[in-house]
């Protein structure tokens, strides 16, 4: 994808429908304000929160975050595929991605089991509050960015997309890339920062 | 034939970043899992941990999302944003010590 675009003259929009970049700004602005709140409400009380973040798991992050960029990856690679008109190439990346983001959902999930079985509720403290509410908020992105890439994985195999029109998947795709993009702000700043 | 070798030619870049950002993952990961960020260095190493998080964030932007082969407003897109909560992060984690 890259090396396309850098190997071609500049353009003046971004790939993919315009529409989804003003969405993505929206999301990003309030995924922004979410982690200066965190940031701010920790000098509050640095001890409690430091506290707190040493009971999570960074290991399950590491997991999660390879796991994401591995997706981000695969994408890349089914948009680089379908540019080459190789169809089923792309959609094995796809449904590549698509299993990378559940492998991340089971993961995630994993994790709120494990928190909820010892007692953690949003209510606990104000780290398990923000810990608890951005994580999820970026788990309901993560399940409807695969609802995206499985619309566009379908429409793929159906033949929808091509050489010279893709435009669907571009935009599925940086849909996908922002979800990755937030989870590497988040995975530093709450699992790791203190 | 021409087809493949265009194609391998083209992923190359977006391979080196791929493992570039899975360098960088683990590099945040040991970071924290050796509890690095204890003491008089904890301030120094977050605010670095959190360098390479912006890094990795415009390494998304430009290679993944394609905004390298953008111009205008458009290119620096991710980059703005990257830069508002990292700012408001490094300031208050710096004047919480």
């Amino acid at each position: 994808m890259s090396a396309t675009l850098t190997a071609a003259p500049p353009v003046r929009y971004p790939p993919g429908d315009l529409a989804i970049w003003i969405f993505i700004l929206a999301e990003l602005a309030v995924f922004a304000i979410f982690f200066a709140s965190y940031a701010f409400a920790r000098m509050g009380d640095v001890a409690m929160f430091n506290e707190y973040q040493a009971t999570l798991d960074k290991g399950v992050a590491l997991i999660n975050t390879l796991t994401l960029i591995t997706s981000s990856y695969f994408v890349v690679r089914a948009l680089a595929a379908i540019r080459e008109d190789q169809r089923k190439t792309s959609v094995r990346w796809l449904l590549a991605a698509l299993a990378m983001g559940a492998l991340f959902l089971v993961v995630k999930s994993a994790e709120y089991v494990h928190h909820f079985g010892e007692g953690v509720r949003l209510s606990s403290n104000t780290f398990y509050m923000f810990y608890l509410s951005l994580t999820f908020f970026h788990f309901l992105h993560v399940v409807l960015g695969m609802v995206i890439l499985a619309a566009v994985a379908l429409k793929t195999h159906q033949g929808a997309y091509s050489a010279s029109e893709h435009t669907g998947m571009e935009t599925g795709g940086v849909y996908w890339h922002m979800v990755d993009l937030v989870w590497l702000i988040l995975f530093p700043l709450v699992y790791v920062m203190r | 034939m021409n087809t493949v070798m265009k194609t391998q030619t083209a992923m190359r870049p977006c391979t080196r970043v791929y493992l570039l950002l899975v360098v960088l993952t683990l590099v945040t990961f040991a970071v924290g899992y050796f509890d690095l960020l204890s003491g008089n260095r904890a301030l120094f190493l977050s605010l670095l941990v959190l360098g390479l998080a912006l890094i990795k964030g415009q390494l998304i932007g430009d290679f993944f999302m394609g905004l390298k082969g953008v111009r205008g407003p458009w290119r620096f897109v991710i980059l703005l944003w990257l830069l508002i909560p990292g700012t408001l992060i490094t300031i208050a984690f710096t004047l919480a010590g």
